[in-house]
């Protein structure tokens, strides 16, 4: 079967940040928490708004509209606002290099 | 029955003590002078009725308490480490009690009753922690600063009868103490540091508003919230319910009032039990203590000759917890070190300003059962006084069923949990089946518990 994936080369962010990625008509929010960086899709499935903005912290992302939190690991959302995960997408770390894998 | 009295010359209630000397003779032998406010004696005969099972069972009464008591009191929401920059916020329930806890613009902490002005709506979810850049309603969109003002009504031509004024968010109560915020749903309440009496007195060689949240756990626990706090109110229980019966691990402890909302216990750590018909040696005793660090500790030390087991392992958290966070805390006393030092303050928290056991703990209602309740649990470590506190770990949750075990960060401590659990489940069955109709209380080791209970009384019948 044929590898429908592609690699999205990205640069470091300080911890505890966020940061669109917009390129190639992709709504990617890559995030750094504790060091680690993670990459989720920048809309919150409580009411389709941007994460892009919200406060990370402790592994978490709060959106910056009602507040609603999600796991950047899994992606699966805290407290009774959301039901839905947000999408995540795997993030690998080469020498300082990082690269996010993205299905077509 | 040990004390042998001949008729006729019994002491009056709450004169009697345990044989063998006191806590404060106790820590007087160490090397290193105990603070002044651990030598104090302020115990009160409060009385000897028993306690009503009905105060724990009755869903009236808890409904009494709901309506007179926690709305009236102060309570402690978070500490500052929860919100430590603009738009971050905490929520703190209660009952049907909600609040947010907030950092404005100017840094300011203020606290709001966690509804819309317009219907009610709840605009942050149960126990939240987070940020936001302004409260907004997720039903329509009425949107809050973060000061509280009413910043955006959308459709505002349906709201002529809507002001800035008339429906801003409703404002509660804040104050801190120890890095500790404290909130009062009463605006019309006495100050915070009325209400915290000795406290900030007894504390201030502690330092706590230098300490910061190493490890949060909120376990839902199977009984009333104050049979809850009861259990961790006296060290009569220590014997039976943490060490099988064995006389070795009984503490020598004081039980204090102070007025009107502070009660404390202290009880030694790794001093001779004056109830053994033998005493411990002190390389036994060194032996009991240097067990708490596990099975990769090492060997054991040697007590010095002339040296005690306490002013030994004293000497070596000291440097231990010196290296792990980067401090001097040789100014510690031995008692300050090791011993288990647990202010109260009414109505639901706890706080251990020792070095070795550094907890805080909050209880709260279950607000649709009173047979079940909240126990917030924090560990609390001194930050190096040159770096920020770092960020709170997340809290981790436990259902009923859940081992203290499985939150990282508890060590030895995960275990005892888990015994006073098992204790307060049979506690809840005994209180309906029990014809007796109340707790029948020790005068001196349990007179936190009656006062815990007349503090209640005193708002529920005002």
């Amino acid at each position: 079967m044929r590898d429908m994936s592609r690699q999205i080369s990205v640069e470091p962010l300080p911890p505890e940040t966020c940061q669109l990625i917009d390129t190639d008509g992709l709504n990617i929010l890559l995030c750094n928490s504790g060091g680690v960086h993670y990459a989720i899709e920048n809309r919150c499935t409580h009411q389709d708004s941007p994460l892009a903005g919200g406060r990370v912290r402790n592994g978490f992302i709060s959106c910056p509209l009602h507040g609603v939190k999600f796991d950047l690991r899994t992606g699966e959302p805290r407290g009774d606002l959301a039901r839905q995960p947000v999408q995540t997408y795997p993030v690998a770390e080469d020498a300082g290099r990082l690269s996010i894998t993205v299905s077509e | 029955m040990s004390e042998k009295l001949a008729p006729g010359q019994a002491r009056a209630p709450g004169q009697a003590r345990a044989p063998g000397h006191t806590y404060q003779e106790a820590i007087l032998k160490d090397v290193s002078e105990p603070p002044a406010a651990f030598l104090e004696i302020s115990y009160t005969f409060l009385g000897d009725e028993d306690i009503p099972y009905r105060n724990y069972t009755s869903p009236e009464y808890a409904e009494a308490e709901m309506e007179k008591m926690w709305p009236r009191v102060w309570q402690m929401a978070c500490r500052e480490e929860h919100i430590p920059a603009p738009g971050d916020y905490q929520v703190y329930d209660l009952g049907h009690l909600s609040a947010i806890v907030t950092r404005t613009a100017s840094m300011q902490i203020k606290a709001y009753i966690n509804a819309c002005m317009h219907r009610g709506t709840a605009l942050k979810s149960s126990g939240d922690n987070g940020y936001c850049a302004s409260f907004r309603c997720p039903f329509h969109g009425w949107v809050y600063s973060l000061d509280g003002e009413l910043i955006e009504l959308p459709e505002d031509w349906d709201f002529p009868h809507v002001s800035r004024e008339s429906h801003s968010l409703r404002e509660i109560l804040v104050d801190t103490w120890g890095g500790f915020v404290f909130v009062n749903f009463d605006t019309g309440a006495d100050p915070l540091a009325d209400f915290l009496g000795v406290l900030p007195e007894h504390f201030k060689e502690f330092n706590i508003e230098d300490r910061y949240i190493e490890t949060q756990v909120c376990k839902r626990l199977p009984v009333n919230w104050k049979a809850a706090e009861e259990a961790f109110m006296e060290a009569y229980h220590v014997k039976e319910t943490h060490a099988g019966g064995r006389d070795f691990s009984e503490p020598v402890t004081t039980y204090d009032i102070y007025p009107k909302n502070v009660s404390r216990f202290i009880h030694t750590v790794g001093s001779v039990n004056p109830r053994m018909p033998v005493p411990p040696g002190e390389q036994e005793l060194m032996e009991a203590l240097w067990d708490r660090r596990g099975h990769d500790a090492g060997e054991c030390p040697q007590v010095p000759e002339g040296a005690t087991a306490r002013d030994t392992y004293a000497s070596l958290v000291k440097q231990k917890l010196g290296e792990q966070y980067g401090q001097d805390f040789s100014h510690y006393s031995t008692a300050q070190t090791l011993d288990s030092i647990e202010y109260f303050v009414f109505p639901n928290f706890f706080i251990f300003p020792g070095l070795s056991l550094p907890m805080a703990y909050r209880f709260r209602p279950d607000p649709n059962d009173p047979d079940f309740s909240f126990f917030d649990l924090y560990f609390l470590r001194p930050r190096h006084p040159e770096h920020a506190p770092p960020h709170p770990p997340e809290t981790v949750m436990l259902d009923v069923g859940d081992s203290y075990t499985k939150a990282e960060g508890l060590g030895f401590l995960g275990a005892v949990y888990d015994q006073d659990t098992d204790n307060m489940a049979a506690q809840t069955r005994g209180f309906k089946t029990c014809a007796k109709g109340g707790q029948t209380l020790g005068n001196y080791q349990e007179v936190r518990i009656r006062h815990l209970h007349q503090r209640i009384a005193d708002y529920l019948d005002a």
